[in-house]
């Protein structure tokens, strides 16, 4: 199944809420995609998973504040490891409009709010996925 | 021997169907009103109402429980007034646990308050005492909860976040600043068992350092295994069993040296907000509180010691009626458990006294302003049923922590409940409705069975540690999503009455910088002025008395006093109780 899309997911850091990101798992998982959770953990932990497993698109979920300071830590690292090019990087949780713009700015390729919808997530990922790997879905 | 001890189900329906019932309704006037209610039915009624005469509200964090289009006395035909309600304050307490209700006590107006480090936070409480808050009521960062030092490096770019940063008394005494201790009552949202054996201490430590007896000392703690186990994501977690056993030595050592402290708030509230229905909401709280009280119990104390401080916490979500019953009914389920199963004789120990706060999960992020129309209505309806305490969500909490306007109007809508509305002057205002009584009767059967899932399995703690309730609640979050999608469940505003255009934005709460840099020095100067030794020895202590089975909560408090961090207390945790891995709910 090499034109199954491998997506690694994780909670940025010590946010406790995990109930959006394990809904988003089993709905990427459902929608054909391979699903790695991580649970818990830091930008570079889930930058070396990445690497390691290879895979096409990095989701992060911080809803307790951190989405700037440790989401900006996850680009930062990728972009040393210049895994940007080839790989595909999403936040959702709860941040304000104007942060979700900036997420956009300094790198992510999405950035989720409260309210995203399963056809936005999912079709937002496969377009993320055919732009950077070249490949369709 | 546990397979042959009664279940609380079995114990409740035997006694309960030895009591002599004594309805209210006539049977002759009743059978009468039978027939008068076929014929309306028939005649009057549409055929297609007539068809979908029970129909299932989907709400948010609903129960699903379907309705009738009308309820009559046939709804409830056995209704004993006596057995099944009393007057307020009278057994079964479902009208009430005090006679006069708020016209005695208001409820309080206990606000959550916690972000940025300990000044922040107490120029915010100062705000909301100002503003006529008559509680305080104190949230945690995420390092904190997690029981992290805020130089850890896992707690980098978190500090101060979602909460205050606490690592030592040192905190807890400036979060505390100028506030008397012994006049106000303080709710500190230790939300797990371990770190209540960790930032409790440190609040006693602090009291002693000020000079008050632990006995002025009036508030909470959370403390509840369901929390540490089940709600939370985080990277470490201790096992159950361990767990349980410092909920209970909190209890004990709490009971023991601040007796007018509320040792655990047996908290329904994030486990329905992180996905489950209101029925199990209160199954789970009861099934924990029975297996604390059996224990209490094992370790030899008397029930009525124990219950008469236990506090719940619920969370009322968007089905008005649903959330009157329900804290109406499982007022009478704790008192008939308290009665029949524990045998408890001091009538403080039936009393169900709850907190209540707002759905979070409830509010939306499109035209945030609505939110305050859906809190306020949660909020009446608990006051309706009768709650003790108070916290009403904001309605920019789909954005981030709240602003000082937005907590302002979350105060205000208690206010404006409280001595506008005229809703506090009559008690159980909706006492004797005939559609409140059979709900309320339909909730309490159900929590009933769902305690009776719970014990059936082994009990609360086999329950967690089997997964039993993490794999409820992933399903119950997964098939509400796929509801609210579907638009089974309505939302205003996001999938039914969306705007046509773009709404200006509101003001939304920045975090203060700088935080973490001033825990990190606050730290370090700690770790340099403090005597180690003592540290060191205060540790060990704390090791060993966890190794031993021994009370944990002398040793936490001796750790407190001699200035040992929250990250090198919960150290020890997980070096002597080793390291537990949770189910994947996926």
């Amino acid at each position: 199944m090499a034109n199954r899309i491998k997506v690694l997911l994780s909670k940025l850091g010590l946010d406790v809420h995990s109930r959006g990101l394990i809904t988003i798992a089993k709905e990427l998982r459902d929608a054909g995609m391979e699903v790695i959770y991580i649970g818990n953990s830091l930008p570079k932990e889930i930058i070396n998973t990445a690497i390691q497993e290879d895979v096409d698109v990095v989701g992060v979920s911080s809803l307790g504040g951190a989405h700037l300071t440790l989401g900006g830590e996850l680009v930062e690292e990728a972009k040393q490891e210049k895994l940007t090019e080839r790989m595909g990087f999403v936040i959702g949780g709860v941040f304000p409009p104007v942060d979700a713009a900036k997420l956009q700015e300094i790198g992510y390729d999405a950035a989720f709010m409260p309210g995203a919808t399963r056809e936005e997530i999912v079709s937002s990922i496969r377009k993320i996925v055919s732009t950077k790997a070249n490949r369709s879905f | 021997m546990n397979e042959k001890k009664p279940k609380t189900k079995e114990i409740l329906q035997a006694v309960l169907e030895d009591r002599k019932r004594t309805p209210l309704y006539n049977r002759e006037i009743l059978e009468k009103l039978r027939q008068e209610f076929e014929r309306w039915r028939n005649t009057t009624v549409r055929e297609e109402d007539r068809e979908n005469w029970h129909v299932t509200p989907h709400t948010i964090l609903g129960s699903e429980i379907p309705r009738e289009m009308l309820y009559t006395p046939l709804s409830n035909p056995d209704f004993d007034y006596i057995e099944d309600l009393g007057h307020s304050g009278q057994e079964p307490f479902t009208r009430g646990i005090h006679a006069n209700m708020y016209r005695g006590k208001e409820f309080t107006m206990r606000q959550l308050t916690g972000f940025g480090g300990p000044e922040e936070t107490n120029q915010r409480v100062k705000f909301m005492l100002a503003h006529g808050a008559t509680g305080i009521n104190v949230l945690f960062d995420l390092p904190t909860i997690q029981m992290y030092d805020s130089d850890d490096p896992i707690s980098r770019g978190q500090v101060g976040m979602s909460g205050v940063a606490i690592d030592s008394v040192e905190d807890m005494d400036l979060v505390f600043r100028d506030i008397p201790l012994d006049k106000v009552t303080v709710s500190l949202v230790t939300h797990y068992p371990s770190n209540t054996a960790i930032l409790f201490p440190m609040y006693l430590a602090m009291a002693e350092q000020r000079g008050i007896p632990w006995e002025k000392l009036r508030g909470s703690v959370q403390n509840d295994i369901t929390l540490e186990e089940v709600v939370r994501s985080g990277p470490e977690y201790i096992p159950p069993k361990d767990c349980f056993r410092i909920q209970c030595d909190n209890i004990e050592f709490i009971r023991q040296n601040v007796p007018l402290w509320n040792f655990v708030t047996y908290n329904g509230y994030n486990l329905r907000e992180f996905g489950t229905s209101g029925v199990t909401e209160m199954a789970v709280a009861l099934a924990n509180a029975i297996a604390t009280l059996e224990e209490m119990l094992r370790r030899g104390h008397e029930v009525d010691w124990v219950a008469e401080r236990i506090a719940f916490f619920w969370s009322p979500a968007s089905d008005f009626f649903e959330e009157i019953a329900r804290v109406r009914a499982v007022r009478r389920l704790w008192y008939r458990i308290m009665k029949y199963q524990f045998d408890a004789k001091s009538p403080r120990s039936m009393w169900m006294r709850c907190h209540v706060q707002t759905s979070g999960v409830s509010l939306r992020r499109e035209e945030p302003l609505n939110n305050i129309i859906r809190a306020a209505y949660q909020a009446l309806a608990t006051v309706l049923g009768g709650v003790q305490s108070l916290h009403v969500d904001s309605y920019d909490e789909a954005y981030s922590v709240p602003t000082e306007e937005a907590a302002l109007v979350s105060l205000r809508t208690q206010q404006i409940i409280q001595t506008e509305t005229g809703v506090t002057e009559v008690v159980d205002p909706l006492g004797g409705s005939f559609y409140v009584e059979a709900l309320t009767n339909e909730i309490e059967k159900r929590i009933l069975d769902e305690v009776d899932e719970i014990e059936r399995i082994g009990g609360y703690v086999t329950a967690v540690n089997e997964g039993w309730l993490h794999k409820k609640v992933a399903e119950y979050f997964y098939n509400e999503r796929n509801m609210i999608e579907k638009g089974l469940i309505k939302l205003v505003g996001y999938n039914t009455y969306q705007s046509p255009v773009e709404l200006p934005p509101i003001n939304v709460f920045r975090y203060p910088g700088g935080v973490e840099g001033k825990q990190k020095a606050r730290l370090a100067r700690l770790r340099e002025r403090r005597d180690n030794e003592k540290v060191n020895s205060a540790l060990t202590g704390l090791e060993d008395a966890c190794r031993r089975g021994k009370n944990v909560v002398p040793y936490t408090l001796q750790c407190a006093r001699v200035g040992c961090s929250e990250g090198e207390i919960f150290k020890v945790f997980k070096k002597a109780f080793g390291l537990w891995k949770p189910p994947v709910l996926w």
